[in-house]
């Protein structure tokens, strides 16, 4: 589904992805871990597509497409959704009415009917619950005056709401108490599907007791350094980045 | 104004118009709005402008300042608040104008409306206890100096909705005002601008307790130009102002905002707050925001900010990464920026009224 090759990207002349290889097929779960810096949020951020990023070599390729050419709401009708790991606060756009511009402008690229009203209401009560996202919360401006953890939940909402193809999840466990980390997981892994994937970027081995992973990447440098199964999570746990960057090289 | 005024009164203001002329950029308070510019060599017309009024409500009373035997109460308000230059020059030539005297607690919003070229003088009294709503609209693409009187007596309320549009217009509106003891004026200015349109406001809060709250929305493109200039004096203790103005302006146009507050000595328990934020979808587009805050007394809180920036590049990308096309998230970013300032109208309908205005002057 997803296939990035040797892709080097940088912020204003300054080079952070320097060589990334990574490959997810449908239905697969894969996760990300590596040192603050090491540019987990940049690629979540080039796969999403926001300006600023520059591809300097290699390439991006989503279900035989070139995702690097894409607008970013090209790209969200066509199923990517990223998480982020510092979700935007919009004052002025309340939540309810954001959730149902963006699903049915979603439903419109992709020459789907619009949701009226009351259906796309119905839909997201049911998710909100199920997230424990309060009926206020919605009628609140987006992210305004949220804590970390119910914006990481409206996140969430939004993934099962858009029922994404390929769901990238930047640091969702950040700032979660336990409960509201069980919530997630759940309804991460109630999106599992044969025709999903999904990329979980996280600095604890705990989120992956919940969500068990395909296969753990870890990013450092700009670059992956090391791969391997859920195990290596735990081995990052023993050893820490540093000896794990030094076994690799 | 046959009887309204009298003839000494009227030629004090004609030499205190004389004395000064219109002002030009070299003005301090006209450094952003070159009348005489925009005016060109025509100056303002010796003709009257006209008004029209709604249906008058029971517990309102009117008075034609063009008729003869004006009331007491005309003779009486008419020309006794603070003048500026060009409210001297609306009192020095205009011949008419209309004149309201609310007794009463009236529900039903007064449309009043402003078209025409020339001079105009309007008149508000509000008795104490009374309350009114008043709906002013500006419209013609004429060149006009209206000066207004509001008098807010004692736990008097007006809410006042100003909606203005106009194109090839030059618009000044010079409004004075004073307000006794526990008397709130409530207002919104919505602006689309003109050539030179200028809504200038002195409020003074002479009674312990009054409050004036002020908010304002203005939606330019083109070459328009729209100018509010506020003073706000906390006469007395205990006296609220808030004032929060939002602006988009894109195009060659120019938003101006100054407000001036001042806290005079001895005003002690006031609270003056001022927000002015324009959005600048243009390169070539303009706004000069300059809130200010004079304060002779201790114990008092005040607060004053401004801003001018382009639309937030982090939230439009939010947007548009959950599949909002570009264009939607900047309308919707542009709305949202708007969106508090017009939350302060009280009467729902009148907040539609402004909304659609927004939205349709967004839409141009
Ligand atoms: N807009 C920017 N301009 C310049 N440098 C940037 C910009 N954004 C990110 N960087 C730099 O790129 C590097 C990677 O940042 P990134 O946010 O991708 O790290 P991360 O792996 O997500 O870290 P964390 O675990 O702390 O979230 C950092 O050195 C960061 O300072
Ligand atoms: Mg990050």
């Amino acid at each position: 589904m997803l296939e990035i090759k040797n892709l080097h990207v940088s912020i204003g002349g300054k080079e952070i992805l320097k060589g990334l290889n990574l490959s997810i097929t449908a239905g697969q779960v894969h996760a990300i871990m590596g040192p603050n810096g090491s540019g987990k949020s940049t690629l979540s951020y080039v796969l999403a597509g926001r300006a600023g990023y520059d591809i300097t070599q290699g390439s991006i390729t989503y279900n035989g497409e070139d995702l690097g050419a894409l607008p970013p709401e090209a790209r969200a009708a066509k199923g990517v959704f990223l998480a982020m790991q510092y979700p935007v606060e919009i004052p002025g756009v309340t939540t309810m009415m954001f959730l149902k511009s963006a699903l049915n402008a979603q439903r419109r690229a992709r020459g789907e009917s619009e949701l009226d009203a009351i259906g796309v209401l119905k839909t997201v009560r049911r998710k909100a619950a199920a997230l424990n996202v309060s009926e206020e919360m919605l009628k609140r401006a987006l992210n305004v005056g949220f804590s970390g953890g119910e914006k990481k939940r409206l996140e969430i909402l939004q993934m099962s709401l858009f029922e994404p193809k390929l769901a990238i999840l930047d640091e969702t466990d950040s700032g979660l108490d336990i409960d509201a980390l069980k919530l997630v997981a759940e309804g991460v892994n109630a999106l599992r599907d044969p025709a999903r994937a999904m990329l979980v970027i996280t600095h604890y081995q705990r989120l992956l007791d919940y969500i068990v992973p395909d296969r753990i990447h870890v990013l450092a440098g700009g670059r992956i350094v090391a791969e391997g199964g859920k195990e290596l999570a735990l081995e990052l746990e023993a050893k820490g980045y540093d000896q794990i960057v030094k076994d690799a090289a | 104004m046959k009887t309204a005024l009298a003839p000494a009164r009227r030629e004090q203001a004609a030499s205190h118009f004389r004395a000064i002329g219109i002002p030009t950029r070299r003005v301090e308070e006209w450094k952003y709005s070159d009348l005489a510019k925009a005016l060109g060599d025509t100056a303002f017309s010796q003709d009257t402008a006209r008004w029209k009024l709604g249906k008058l409500p029971a517990g309102v009373e009117m008075f034609d300042l063009a008729e003869a035997n004006a009331p007491d109460w005309v003779r009486t308000h008419l020309g006794s608040l603070k003048e500026t230059a060009l409210s001297a020059a609306s009192l020095a030539y205009a011949d008419g104008g209309v004149a309201l005297r609310v007794t009463g607690a009236v529900e039903t919003p007064l449309e009043i409306e402003f078209s025409g070229k020339g001079n105009l003088r309007a008149l508000v009294v509000l008795e104490k206890n009374s309350a009114l709503t008043l709906v002013e609209k500006a419209n013609g693409d004429d060149q006009r100096n209206v000066g207004v009187e509001i008098l807010l007596g004692a736990n008097a309320r007006l809410h006042h909705v100003r909606i203005a549009r106009a194109n090839a217009a030059v618009h000044i509106e010079e409004v004075a005002m004073t307000l006794a003891r526990d008397a709130i004026y409530n207002a919104h200015y919505a602006s689309f601008g003109a050539t030179l349109s200028r809504l200038e406001l002195d409020i003074a809060l002479e009674g312990q307790g009054a409050q004036a709250h002020l908010s304002g929305v203005s939606v330019l493109s083109g070459e328009a130009h729209a100018d509010i200039t506020t003073r706000i004096s906390h006469a007395v203790g205990n006296t609220q102002s808030t004032q929060l103005f939002k602006k988009v302006a894109g195009g060659k146009s120019r938003a101006v905002y100054q407000g001036k507050v001042t806290v005079a000595q001895g005003a002690d328990g006031s609270d003056s707050r001022q927000t002015a934020k324009a959005l600048l979808l243009g390169d070539r587009a303009e706004a000069d925001l300059k809130p200010e805050l004079e304060i002779f007394a201790d114990d008092v809180k005040c607060a004053h900010g401004a801003a001018v920036g382009d639309l937030d590049a982090d939230s439009l990308f939010y947007l548009r990464a959950r599949g909002i096309p570009e264009s939607d998230a900047r309308d919707l970013l542009i709305h949202a920026f708007l969106e508090d300032a017009m939350a302060g109208i009280v009467r729902s309908d009148l907040r539609d009224q402004v909304r659609a205005a927004v939205n349709e002057a967004l839409a141009s």
